[in-house]
């Protein structure tokens, strides 16, 4: 049986089965501290490597969302069926004095034995509380109605997969049958950009600029391509633009589209990806007598937004969106909600990756 | 001798159907008088189900809403981790979940939930508005209506804690081709002005993945106003947990709304267990129990007719299942799930589904 590296960072190994009575034994013997939980969340990994890295991770996340940390390791490649647990709690000091503790099982599967995750690990949720399902890496097939039936909320960075056309594929089904909120990292990252996009076209002069434009150019870095898509999905969508057809990939444009406004106009939309550029590095938006430009430099975390028209020009500074996976999983925890804006944009979305090699 | 007394005190079984529960009650009353027959049901010694009427009859907020205006479901859960482990076979395999729990702990704890406030806190005052509920309930009494509202089934070979169980039929004493179930699940109806339209689902599970006894009373979801009326707006009404066992208490989920500016909101629960409120664990359930028969208190004991009401109402299903041609069929589930799709499929025929425990 594989043991995770440094898993005493785990806490203390307990059997599968005593996991409720000795996590009872945890707090009894600690009177100072109180016991909380808003959520249930769970952290996914097929790199069982991860779990120790996943503990610190949730260290982290405790001190601003209490919740019953679920921590899960597979080693698929694991010749022997193998489950083992330990338990932890993560404290954090409230008010000088009182400590706010959430508590945290880990849980190390070997071998392939299927259902263990479903029956085993989920019987350990707390009960009446979201579980907020945080799955690391590609989606295996592990990910099957059987899990995501259990989950209300999924958290996926889809800027770490290889091929995202089969990815969303499989994250489809669980949001049109079982009203799954997904919230993808990717999408996280394009947070602050919508802001500054929003912000622009608060100009009286930019929102009649609006059924001019003609041409949105987005620049990310290799890793936010689909952020970009997702980014660009979400400006067809409030624009109410319809996707036309594609155009014919250039070398250096993977990524182009043509959509057509609802009074008839035409724009050319394009996603370029470079591997000097920010996540999101450059948006440019183009409505003849009215060019808009948000712009951040890689490793910035500011924002420049410009606008001219008519000789007139206006500059802004606005906070760029963080590249912090623990930060952006903490943005989201603090958002809840059934992310009705990314479901939205997602069939605008789904129908522009589709559209894409 | 006018101090002097005898009682007895009988376990269950109280008879495997109606008629030997008759000749039960007859043989033991030759002998004893019935205030003198204490027949023991250690589910009502727990200190959560003597908590159902403080809960009811105590607190001025529960009561008025506590009828078919404002409740939309009620669940009673009795799921438990163990199979047929230390020769239990032999007898479960006789009686089955139907006539080892729901007969007995489960409609005691459905009459509970269900009584009218009694006139006072006699043993027979408890004991008369219980027994109304039970006779209240609607009978299933043709197999059409059993296939329609009860679910049977056994479980297959699966994972429970971890560790790889076999099926039912493959148990220590159980027999190959038994029809026995291990797990049943009812919608049941009390046809009373207060609980018209109520379903109340109970289900009963070896094999499930843990340990737990409680009751959910459902409320019924807001009107879809103001809050509700928003998109992505929190799912779902106010549930009442009473859980019974392990880890007695009683839990409330409301929803609130998540600190910062915009609106979004998130279940979330108060909770109340005995052992952390009170500083020490409750007394075991029999010790409560045998107190009681000591001090002649019967009101946590079933009384003659109560037991005949719930055989009555048990008989009809049993004779379904063993006597009848059109014998509902047997379903099956996987050891360490939360029981067969058939099950989940009784309750969303009416929009509801099992609370995730």
């Amino acid at each position: 049986m594989t043991v995770p590296n440094d898993c005493n960072q785990l806490g203390r190994e307990v059997e599968i089965g005593q996991i409720e009575v000795e996590l009872k034994r945890l707090w009894e013997a600690d009177e100072a501290s109180t016991n909380a939980s808003l959520i249930n969340f769970a952290v996914y990994s097929e790199d069982a490597s991860a779990l120790s890295q996943n503990s610190d991770t949730v260290r982290e996340i405790t001190s601003e969302h209490a919740c019953r940390a679920i921590l899960i390791g597979v080693d698929c490649e694991e010749s022997e069926v193998s489950m083992r647990a330990w338990i932890t709690a993560h404290c954090n000091l409230m008010n000088g004095n009182k400590s706010v503790c959430s508590e945290q099982i880990a849980f190390h599967l070997g071998g392939r034995a299927s259902g263990r995750l479903s029956n085993t690990v989920f019987a350990h949720l707390n009960s009446d509380l979201p579980l907020v399902f945080w799955w690391q890496g590609e989606l295996s097939e592990r990910f099957n109605d059987r899990l995501y039936s259990l989950i209300q909320r999924l958290v996926i960075d889809s800027s770490e997969w290889q091929d995202p056309v089969a990815q969303f594929e499989k994250i489809v089904p669980a949001m049109q049958e079982y009203n799954l909120v997904v919230q993808d990292l990717s999408w996280t990252r394009t947070y602050h950009a919508r802001l500054a996009i929003a912000a622009l076209f608060d100009d009286p002069i930019a929102l009649t600029a609006i059924p001019a434009i003609q041409k949105v150019r987005v620049v990310t870095s290799p890793e936010g391509r689909i952020a970009g898509l997702q980014l660009l999905a979400w400006f067809a969508a409030q624009c109410d633009w319809r996707k036309a057809s594609e155009l014919i990939a250039s070398e250096s444009v993977a990524d182009s589209f043509h959509f057509e406004h609802s009074h008839g106009g035409s724009v050319e939309a394009s996603v370029v990806t470079d591997s000097d550029s920010a996540a999101i590095g450059l948006i440019k938006i183009d409505a003849g007598d009215v060019q808009f430009t948000i712009s951040r430099s890689k490793g910035n975390q500011v924002l420049h937004l410009n606008m001219e028209a008519q000789g007139h020009v206006s500059e802004q500074s606005a906070p760029a969106d963080s590249e912090d996976v623990v930060g952006l999983v903490r943005d989201q925890l603090s958002r809840g909600g059934k992310n009705s804006l990314f479901r939205k944009i997602f069939p605008v979305f789904i129908d522009l990756i589709n559209g894409t090699t | 001798m006018g101090d002097c007394w005898s009682r007895v005190i009988v376990e269950k079984p109280f008879g495997t159907d109606l008629a030997t529960a008759k000749h039960l009650n007859k043989v033991v009353n030759n002998t004893f008088a019935e205030e003198d027959t204490y027949r023991i049901d250690h589910y009502l010694g727990k200190e959560t189900a003597q908590n159902i009427m403080v809960l009811r009859f105590a607190n001025a907020i529960f009561e008025p809403l506590w009828n078919n205006k404002y409740i939309e479901q009620v669940q009673i859960t009795c799921a438990e981790h163990l199979g047929m482990e230390g020769g239990r076979g032999g007898y479960y395999d006789k009686a089955g979940a139907l006539r080892d729990m729901v007969q007995n702990h489960l409609l005691q704890l459905l009459s509970l939930v269900a009584m009218e406030p009694p006139t006072d806190l006699s043993a027979d005052g408890v004991r008369d508005e219980k027994v109304k509920v039970l006779r209240s309930l609607r009978q299933l009494d043709t197999p059409e209506l059993i296939k329609e509202n009860v679910v049977r089934a056994q479980y297959t070979a699966g994972h429970v804690d971890a560790k790889q169980v076999v099926g039912y039929r493959e148990e220590d004493r159980v027999d190959p081709e038994s029809m026995t179930e291990a797990y049943v699940a009812l919608r049941v109806h009390i046809d009373t002005w207060r609980w018209s339209g109520v379903p109340f689902y109970v289900r009963m599970g070896k094999r499930l993945p843990k340990k737990a006894t409680e009751i959910s009373v459902h409320f019924k979801a807001p009107p879809n106003v103001l809050f509700n009326a928003i998109p992505g707006a929190a799912a779902g009404g106010n549930v009442l947990v009473i859980r019974i066992q392990p880890d007695e208490g009683i839990s409330l989920r409301m929803v609130s709304k998540l600190p910062g500016t915009t609106l979004r909101m998130e279940p979330v629960k108060m909770d109340f267990h005995y052992a952390t409120s009170f500083g020490k664990g409750s007394p075991e359930a029999y010790e409560r129990l045998l107190l009681d028969a000591m001090a002649g208190d019967a009101t946590l004991f079933a009384r003659r007719d109560e037991v005949e009401e719930a055989w009555r109402f048990i008989d009809h299903i049993e004779k379904a299942w063993h006597e009848s041609e059109k014998a509902p069929e047997m379903a099956d589930f996987v050891a360490g799930s939360w029981g067969p799709k058939a099950a989940d499929d009784l309750l969303e025929q009416d929009g509801n589904s099992w609370r995730r425990l």
